[in-house]
């Protein structure tokens, strides 16, 4: 594993023009955080926090009013720190007169690629976001998806070691969303950083190691996923099979030490998102059936 | 995976053709290319029938061929200009509007090679409706001339005209007809739609709006028509009451970089008109072609490196 980080955040300051009376709008404020190789960190705050703003700032869109940021330790207003960057933005809207095939095709000639290498390229990501058999319709007829799917592939055709996502699943349905989610934790397991910003909190729980929390503009807070949800305090204990006179005992134990308390017992509770996917994929099977 | 290895080259002339031909495909697909190519192809083929000309029955067959010629140049002017103006103020709005622009500036992509991309993507575009409209009116003035020299010439020998005054009719004819001359002419209106094109690129970098853009674009080409004739009146009466001859050379040497000066560019009419067009003096608005556009786009290159997109 390197030791320069994938993303260094310092000090970001952003501010934009607004009418003369207003004065600046300060979007970020001091933003500090890095990502480490190989983590996926979540980057969560509310509509107008500040996090595409920090995003476009990474990928050299718009120019810090001070502060740095860097990629690989290349600052990222150069051209060159965008070698090692796949970057899918919010719904994003290709040209809708391309194929699948050709979208693909159009960005890796831009990174370079050419020849057998581009079409191996092309045909591994279209294997890899499931589009093959769409691959020769154009994107006017992509549904949220499929679109955000080759969007994601066109971010990866050069095989970067980062990758950003803004938004990825949004307005996107919980099977397209899960297909999404599944792709990510692909890129987590070869490796490939991902810096993901979102104000969906279930997903980004689902998928980031790493989050940062960004509220008008400020990082207020920052750190592992597993820190920041733990209660301290509390202990879970899930048991299987446990009769009532199992759960008694137990319950007694407890009463009998000092300290300890019985905070709640209950039947965990799968969330509705898995319940659909769930319902709709024995839905599916029973109709192939 | 991949590795920060290379440096990206500040312009890539591979990366540049990929992004013109993508733009000459974004705008091939728009249905106002289509509806104004064919618009003027019907307007230069719909000369194919023998219409009621202007020019009397005194006239002589070049000026019955030069009434052809004349509109049929003015709409190939038109289209070229009007594809100019408008494809180049949507290009980049376009994208932004679509975020294309991010996924494509968010790959090792400088900033230049978008824009040259952009810029002669129109310009083949431009070229390619051009070229299918000269190759119908060649054909067109072909027909034309061809049967003019037939009916005139027969006529001339009817009426006992000498060999000498049938042959200066034939010349006169011909020379009205499809010349390496009208060629050059043609491209010259391709020099001058390639500088208005680059005007609009560098007003689309910081325009926020395409109207604005376009209303802009389209004043830069009146004024720039008009400018010399202005600039000439200004520097005569200067110079003929005496007072500050210098500054006012240098202003007007200063507005002809500001606003592109077409003047040279109407020896278009003169071609139209069967008159010699020196390869020479082609090559010359070639090179003025290619300053203005140099200054435009390195302009819009210094304006958009730093835009916020």
């Amino acid at each position: 594993m390197s030791d320069v980080n994938a993303v260094e955040v310092r000090d970001l300051v952003k501010e934009f023009k607004t009418s003369f009376r207003r004065g600046p709008l300060r979007a970020v404020d001091k933003v500090s955080f890095t990502i480490a190789p190989g983590e996926v960190y979540g980057l969560i705050g509310p509509n107008g926090s500040g996090k595409s703003t920090t995003m476009k700032a990474l990928l050299g869109l718009v120019q810090p009013t001070s502060g740095t940021c860097s990629i690989f330790g290349h600052d990222s207003t150069k051209v060159d720190s965008r070698q090692d960057v796949g970057f899918l933005p919010e719904n994003p809207y290709f040209y809708k007169h391309l194929s699948g095939e050709e979208t693909i095709r159009f960005y890796g000639k831009l990174c370079g690629l050419r020849g057998a290498a581009l079409k191996t390229r092309t045909n591994e990501l279209l294997e890899l976001v499931d589009l093959t058999n769409a691959k020769d319709r154009r994107l006017g007829g992509y549904s949220k998806g499929m679109l955000q799917r080759i969007g994601l592939a066109q971010a990866l055709v050069q095989d970067p070691r980062l990758v950003i996502l803004d938004e990825p699943t949004a307005g996107v349905d919980p099977i397209g969303s899960r297909q999404i989610r599944d792709l990510i934790f692909n890129l987590k397991s070869r490796g490939i950083t991902v810096f993901l910003c979102s104000h969906l909190l279930e997903q980004v729980e689902e998928v980031c190691d790493h989050v940062g929390i960004i509220h008008k503009g400020r990082l207020i807070k920052s750190g592992r996923l597993e820190d920041l949800i733990s209660i301290e305090e509390q202990t879970e204990i899930v048991l299987s099979n446990a009769d009532p006179a199992l759960l008694d005992d137990i319950k007694k134990l407890i009463d009998s030490r000092d300290g300890a308390e019985l905070v709640r017992t209950g039947k965990p509770r799968t969330t509705l998102e898995h319940l659909f996917l769930r319902e709709t994929r024995d839905a599916d099977s029973s109709n192939d059936e | 995976m991949s590795k920060l290895s290379s440096r990206t080259a500040l312009f890539s002339p591979s990366r540049t053709l990929i992004l013109a031909g993508s733009t000459f495909t974004q705008l091939m697909r728009m249905k106002v290319f289509y509806f104004l190519l064919i618009f003027v192809l019907i307007a230069i083929g719909v000369n194919f029938i023998e219409l009621p000309h202007t020019v009397g029955p005194e006239s002589t067959g070049s000026d019955k061929l030069f009434s052809l010629k004349d509109p049929m140049i003015g709409a190939m002017r038109y289209f070229a200009i009007i594809i100019a103006i408008v494809a180049t103020a949507l290009v980049i709005p376009k994208d932004q509007e679509d975020r294309t622009l991010y996924t494509i500036l968010a790959k090792p992509v400088p900033r230049l090679d978008y824009l040259l991309g952009k810029l002669l993507g129109i310009l083949a575009l431009i070229f390619a409706g051009l070229l299918v409209m000269a190759i119908l009116f060649n054909v067109v003035l072909h027909f034309h001339t061809e049967t003019l020299l037939e009916n005139r010439l027969g006529m001339a020998e009817q009426m006992g005209w000498s060999a000498e005054a049938i042959e200066s009719e034939r010349q006169d004819i011909l020379r009205q007809g499809p010349s390496w001359s009208l060629q050059r002419g043609i491209l010259t209106i391709f020099l001058m739609s390639a500088i208005i094109a680059s005007v609009a690129l560098l007003i689309s970098t910081f325009s926020s709006s395409t109207l604005f853009t376009i209303i802009c674009s389209t004043l830069v080409f009146f004024v720039g028509q008009f400018m010399a004739d202005g600039r000439d009146y200004y520097v005569a009466k200067a110079a003929a009451t005496g007072d500050g001859s210098n500054l006012t050379t240098y202003a007007s040497k200063f507005l002809s970089l500001t606003f592109p000066d077409f003047r040279p560019f109407n020896i278009v009419d003169a071609a139209v008109a069967g008159k010699m067009y020196p390869p020479g003096v082609f090559f010359g608005l070639l090179g003025i072609t290619a300053m203005y556009m140099g200054i435009y786009t390195v302009l819009s290159w210094f304006v958009f490196s730093d835009k916020e997109i």
